[in-house]
């Protein structure tokens, strides 16, 4: 059976607001399903790929990194990559360029792309349907 | 080939105005005669609690809209699926995915 490509965008930050772990979520359903996934990320979630994302501890509450176990957006983007590549599926992901310079995170982790709206279009023009999740 | 539309609802009745709006449209589609499903997520699901005042689901619900709430967000809430209005199912978050890949009209709110 031929392998369906869904395409996301997605345009909200890291560690800020409810719709980035319910987006993660869809795309970790997307692979359960066989799916093959393609990614446009734009204004603030072209940092959910930067590399130089750290844990940290929380002194407050008295635990270190460990204990806190921070999540980090960077290693959940890892784990869909290494989940797509056990399952035999491709997941791509395209940063806007514009964004992630006006925010500095050029760095992104292995596997994601640098790109431009015309992605998105690529991407939506080839695939057999496409989520758009907007930030309100 | 009939369209079908599936909403996900993540934002919550009671101080997300737009909302109203939203069902509205969603209510239109029903009317005309279109398969519609909503899946309430995040606070959204609030609203699936049973004994809720909520003219806007009572009648979605009326005309044939089929409702869902995300597992997860019910219960990350505390909410049980004892406490669901009987109309409204718990549902995996793979229902969106599904609905995709049938071609649905997927839309985000």
């Amino acid at each position: 059976m031929e392998t369906k490509k869904l395409t996301f965008a997605f345009m909200d930050p890291p560690f800020e607001n409810e719709r980035t772990i319910t987006f993660f979520r869809i795309l970790d359903a997307a692979l359960d399903q066989g799916a093959d996934i393609q990614v446009f990320a734009y204004e603030g979630a072209a940092a959910l790929a930067f590399s130089l994302q750290k844990a940290h501890g929380n002194s407050v509450h008295h635990r270190d990194e460990v204990q806190e176990a921070h999540p980090l957006t960077k290693d959940w983007i890892a784990a869909l990559q290494n989940k797509a590549k056990q399952l035999g599926v491709n997941l791509e992901w395209v940063n806007c360029g514009l964004c992630v310079d006006e925010r500095g995170v050029n760095a992104s982790i292995p596997g994601c792309k640098r790109g431009s709206p015309a992605d998105l279009w690529r991407y939506a023009s080839e695939s057999f349907n496409t989520l758009v999740i907007g930030t309100r | 080939m009939m369209q079908d539309y599936f909403f996900i609802q993540s934002q919550e009745q009671f101080t997300d105005v737009r909302t109203r709006s939203q069902y509205d449209l969603a209510l239109s589609l029903a009317k005309s005669g279109k398969a519609v499903s909503i899946l309430l997520v995040q606070n959204a699901v609030l609203s699936a609690r049973k004994k809720v005042d909520s003219p806007n689901v009572d009648a979605l619900l009326s005309h044939a809209v089929k409702i869902y709430a995300d597992s997860l967000s019910l219960q990350q809430r505390e909410i049980s699926p004892q406490q669901l209005n009987t109309s409204i199912k718990p549902a995996q978050l793979d229902i969106v995915i599904s609905a995709m890949l049938n071609g649905d009209k997927v839309i985000w709110w």
